[in-house]
Order: C-alpha cells, then structure tokens, then sequence
C-alpha cells in the first residue's frame, strides 16, 4: 500500500490544481462527460473555453446534460449523436463524431469530437475528450465540393477531354472524354504521354512541340494546337489541344501541365468543304471571265467579218468575187450564230438557279450514250468496256448527265489513236464524300503539261482534228460543276487519256 | 509596190484571209501572204526556211487566238529558232486580234521586243498604212 507524507501531499495537491488551471484554461475545448449505470448524463468537467463557445448559461450547467446537448446540437443531427455516444459506450472504443450545433451567437457551426472512454467501478463511463469547431472547413469542402461538381458538369456538357501531365513522370492524366476521343473505353486513364504524342500525325507533330516549346518558353500565355490523332479505327480525329503550365520548380522547368482536348473533326470537315466550295467557286468565276472575253472576242471577230465583206460587197463589181463574198458571209454569219447558241449553251447552266435533280441509274444513262453513238462505235470498231454495276445511281440533272456522258464518249472515240483498236472503258469507284466515274481510253492523249490550264477552256482544240471545236469540254466542267462535282483528268501522249467525274453522294 | 517580199497571216478564220488579201488588192499593196491556220503551221514553215537556208518572212500578221498553237507560243517558239539559227531575216510582227481584253494587251507588252504593235480586228485602212 503507497502511503503520502504531508510534504507528498502538499504537491500533489498543487499539482492537482495546475493541471485542474492549465485544463480549464485551455483554449481548446476540453470535456468530460458520464454516463451512469441508469443512463443519466452528467459534465463533471468542462473547460472555459467550452462554457464560452457554446454560449452555456449559468443556469444551463446546473440542468442535465441531455438537456444542454437537445438545445445545442441541430435537431437533424441530434439522434444520431445519441447513437454514436451508445456505440462508443457499448464497445468502450474512443468517440468520434461530426455535429451540427446550433447557438445562440455564433448560428450554425460544425463540430468534431473525439474522446477516450473508461468505465469506473461504478459503472459508469467517462468520456474524455475535445471538441473542435471545424465550421471553416467544412466550409471550404464544401465549396470544393460544389465547384468540382460544377467542372464535372461543364466537362461532361461540353465534351471536352481533360489531361493532365506530371513532366517529371512523363505520365498523364487523361480523363474518359479524351480516351472517348481515341475510341478506347470511356474510362479515365493514367498512361505515358506516348499514348498520345504517337499517334499525332507526322505532319503535324512539329508544329504541336513547337506550340508547346513556345509555351514553356514563356511566348504564350497558353499553349493551343490543333492537330489529327489517330484514333483505334485508323482514323484521324482533328483534335484542339489546349494547355497551360500551373506549376514551375525554381529553374523555371515546368512541372506540371494542364489542360482540354476538343474534337473539332466536324468544323475541320465543314472548313475543308467551304475552301473546296470556295475553289470551285473561284474557278467557275476565272472561267466565267474567261467565257466573256472569248464570246467578246468571237462576237467582235465575226460582226467585223461582217462588216467587212458588206463593204467589199458594195464595192465590188466583179460577179464572181461578190459570189465569193457572199459565201464567206454566210460562213460568218453561221458561225455568228453558233456563237450566240453556246452563249445561250452557258448562260442556261449557270443561271439555272434551281436545276433540277434526281436519283439517275447511271448505267441504264450511259446504255442510252453508247445506243446514241451505235453507228460510230461501229464504224470505228470501239471496244466498249462498261464495268459500273447495274444498281449504281446518282443524284443528277438528266439532261446534263446524257449531255456529259456524249461528251467524253464522242471525245474518245474522235480523238482515238489510229494506230490500235479503240478502247473506251468506264467503272465506278468512290471516296468519302463522292462516287467517282472514270472513263478511260486509249487514244491519242494529251500533254497536260503544256495544255492542262486551258484543257477546259473555251474554244480550245489540241489535236489537228476537223471537227475540234472546243466549246464540249468547257460546257461539261460546267454542267458539272453546276451539280457540285468536278472532273479530273490524267493522260500521256500516244496512250491514252482518264477523265474521273466526281458525283456528290 | 511594198518594202515587204515574203508576208506570212496567221490566223484560223479563213475569212480574215479572204478579207486581208481584198484589203490589200483594194489598196495597191502588191502582195501575195502566204496564209496559216495555226502558230504550229506556221513555226513548221519557218523551220523549213531555215532548213533550206532561205530567208525569214519579213512581215507577219499574228492572231492571238488559235487552236493548236496559239500567237503567244508562236512567238516563244519563233524566239527559240531566231536564236538557233543564223539565218539572217528583220521579221515585222503585228499582232491582229479581236481580243480587247486587258490581259491580251498587258501581254504584248510583254512581248514588245518581238511585236511591233497590236491592231483589232477588224482592220482599217489607217491600220495599213502604218505598216505599209
């Protein structure tokens, strides 16, 4: 048995009432709290701190402890921190627990207890604990919360991918809509940046480091390429990366990038087809320009003609000279009036505003071309070579459609090389936006290097050929391109020429 | 009588040659041009000259317009043979064109040192005497 003198005594009595000073003192929020063999719940001890935070009443610490607990905590809260107080009292395991409590100054606030638990002889359990008032922190949690909910949100609205780059690691992190992007599961992912950088296409991957560089280089506030990715099909996706360092270490070197990945596929696609529309457009007009000057030219060249033998005519006495005259002046007269006709030709097509379209069988239209030109395939023993399938289609203007098929057909044949048997052969093939026609043969061919530019002009011929006249091509590009195709062309002197119609789909 | 011996019209519409050869008759030129459809018909012709060593044509009528070859590279390929050859010959070349467009006149300045100057067709009798 330990026995205490009175010396003893004495200082642990002072101890006692340091630790009794230095505990009620404290700023922190300092309890004890009982609960008895008959459930009653009692404060032995509370800190000042305590009795001044929660705005306890004189008359409060006298009532029971349940009474001061059911005025304080938030009716919300209330049973549940009966219930986490059985708990810790039926296992006799340290308390923890977060509370809402509601007071008289201060309103609403957060708190979190803890406390250690010991059972007296009695019975009765004694929590020994501390409470803190996180009211700021569950503040800025919650903040937190709402604003990642709201990122959450806007990220899934607007489909943008994150990513997200350790430089030191070289490991990104790459949200689902990015994944989504490169067609792999719709699952965040953290993987090496070579995920990525290697299947940016070549073309475009130094203009994407140079971006980059020029970010970390401080030129650019943010770092913004857009650059084709292939996804797992094959297939290249535009994609619009965007970045922004948030993190430097002393040297300056980046540690850390952020940033979204867009993909603009569809507005590259519309921009690739509005600079096609625009060439096309820009063509037609140097052509229409070009149409004006030559039917100028041609007017003014067979009025002056005209004009001229009216005068010899009216000057001339001699029978035979004025017949001649005369003969000429029909001639002129005629091609005057061709002339007036192909005017007429192309201002149909280009005023045609609303020309019509339907859905041809473009084999059943070229069987209607070779039954027009029967008798001069025949009498020039053309081997024709019809391999477009029986069920193709396209969606034309009937009357330009026979008018094209004519046209290159009657081309080959009249330009057929005389020394082999003619062979005309068409077949179908087709590319993302068009079918394509091509119609082959093997016949005189053309030096496109020094013909090309005009191939399709008006009144250019570019064989010694009686019946050249030139106007057939420039009316079939237009009637083409009326229809928003175009037509190519590949040839070679002495083998042959392909022309490829390209048909919208 | 004309300083000009040996006159070559090149030009595709056979009336125009019709017409040149009345306007010239009408107006005492004594000259009988040798006529060309096309710059190639033309430029063949010449090579042959140079062939059999004979002399260029002094004066030519040029017309822009033509298929086959046309005046411009007429004129490039009749460049190429006067400086390939040593026959000696002071060819005159008129371009004769119905073109008024801008691009045809900004181009025969181009080639002025060639061209001497550019009438449009049809042609008068001013036109003629500043050849003749």
């Amino acid at each position: 048995m330990e026995t205490y003198n009175y010396h003893d005594l004495k200082i642990l009595e002072e101890k006692n009432s340091l630790y009794k000073k230095l505990l009620f003192q404290s700023p922190d929020l300092i309890f004890q709290f009982s609960i008895s063999v008959d459930g009653r719940l009692t404060f032995p001890f509370m800190s000042k701190s305590v009795i001044t935070h929660f705005d306890l009443q004189q008359e409060e610490k006298s009532k029971d402890a349940y009474t001061v607990l059911r005025s304080k905590i938030h009716p919300d809260d209330f049973s549940k921190f009966l219930k986490s107080i059985q708990e810790a009292k039926s296992k006799l395991k340290d308390w923890n627990h977060e509370f809402r409590a509601i007071l008289p100054e201060k309103g609403l606030r957060w708190f979190s207890g803890s406390a250690s638990l010991e059972k007296d002889d009695e019975g009765t359990v004694h929590f020994f604990g501390k409470i803190t008032d996180v009211t700021h922190f569950k503040e800025q949690e919650l903040k937190l919360k709402l604003s990642e909910e709201r990122f959450l949100f806007a990220l899934e609205a607007s489909s943008e991918g994150i990513w997200d780059l350790d430089v030191a690691s070289n490991k990104v992190f790459y949200s689902s809509q990015s994944m989504k992007m490169l067609e792999f599961d719709a699952k965040d992912r953290v993987d090496s940046i070579n995920l990525w950088d290697d299947r940016v296409h070549p073309e475009d991957k130094n203009r994407y480091l140079t971006d980059i560089q020029l970010h970390i280089d401080r030129v650019t506030p943010y770092y913004e390429n857009a650059q084709r990715v292939m996804a797992n099909s094959g297939e290249y996706k535009w994609i619009l990366s965007r970045g922004k360092i948030i993190q430097r270490d002393e040297n300056d070197k980046p540690l850390r990038i952020i940033g979204t990945h867009t993909d603009i596929s569809a507005q590259k696609e519309k921009e690739e087809d509005m600079i096609r529309t625009l060439g096309i457009i820009g063509e037609q007009n140097s052509r229409l320009l070009n149409f004006a000057h030559i039917v100028s030219h041609n007017l003014r060249s067979h009025s002056g003609n005209i004009e001229m033998l009216l005068n010899i005519i009216a000057e001339e006495t001699d029978e035979d000279f004025i017949k001649e005259s005369f003969n000429h002046l029909r001639t002129s007269s005629k091609s005057l009036s061709q002339t007036i006709e192909h005017l007429k030709e192309l201002v149909e097509i280009q005023s045609d505003l609303v020309q019509k379209k339907e859905n041809l069988n473009l084999s059943a239209y070229l069987g209607k071309t070779l039954d027009v030109l029967a008798e001069e395939i025949k009498s020039n023993k053309v081997i024709i070579q019809n391999k477009v399938p029986e069920q193709e289609t396209i969606v034309f203007n009937p009357a330009y459609l026979e008018s094209i098929l004519l046209n290159f057909t009657s081309n080959a044949i009249r330009y057929a090389h005389p020394d082999r048997t003619p062979v005309i052969s068409y077949s179908m093939t087709s590319n993302k936006y068009h079918k394509i026609l091509e119609i082959e043969d093997n016949g005189l061919g053309i030096n496109l290097e020094r013909h090309g530019k005009k191939l399709f002009g008006m009144y250019k011929t570019f064989h010694k050929h009686k019946d050249s006249r030139g106007i057939g091509l420039f009316i079939t590009k237009n009637q083409i391109e009326a229809m928003g195709g175009k037509v190519d062309v590949s040839s070679q002197v002495g083998i042959g020429t392909t022309f490829k119609i390209y048909f919208n789909e | 009588m004309s300083k000009f011996k040996d006159v070559f019209v090149i030009d595709d519409d056979k009336v125009f040659h019709f017409i040149i050869k009345k306007l010239f008759s009408k107006n005492n030129i004594d000259i009988n041009p040798s006529f060309y459809l096309n710059g190639l018909e033309a430029i063949e012709k010449i090579r042959e000259k140079i062939n059999l060593g004979v002399t260029m044509p002094d004066l030519i009528l040029l017309d822009i317009n033509m298929p086959i070859m046309d005046g411009w590279q007429f004129l490039d390929e009749f460049r190429k043979t006067r400086t390939t050859t040593t026959t000696n010959g002071q060819t005159i070349i008129y371009l004769v064109s119905s073109s008024d467009s801008i691009s045809d006149i900004n181009k025969a300045k181009e080639y002025q040192d060639q061209v001497k100057d550019y009438f449009f067709k049809p042609m008068t009798l001013e036109d003629l005497r500043k050849i003749f």
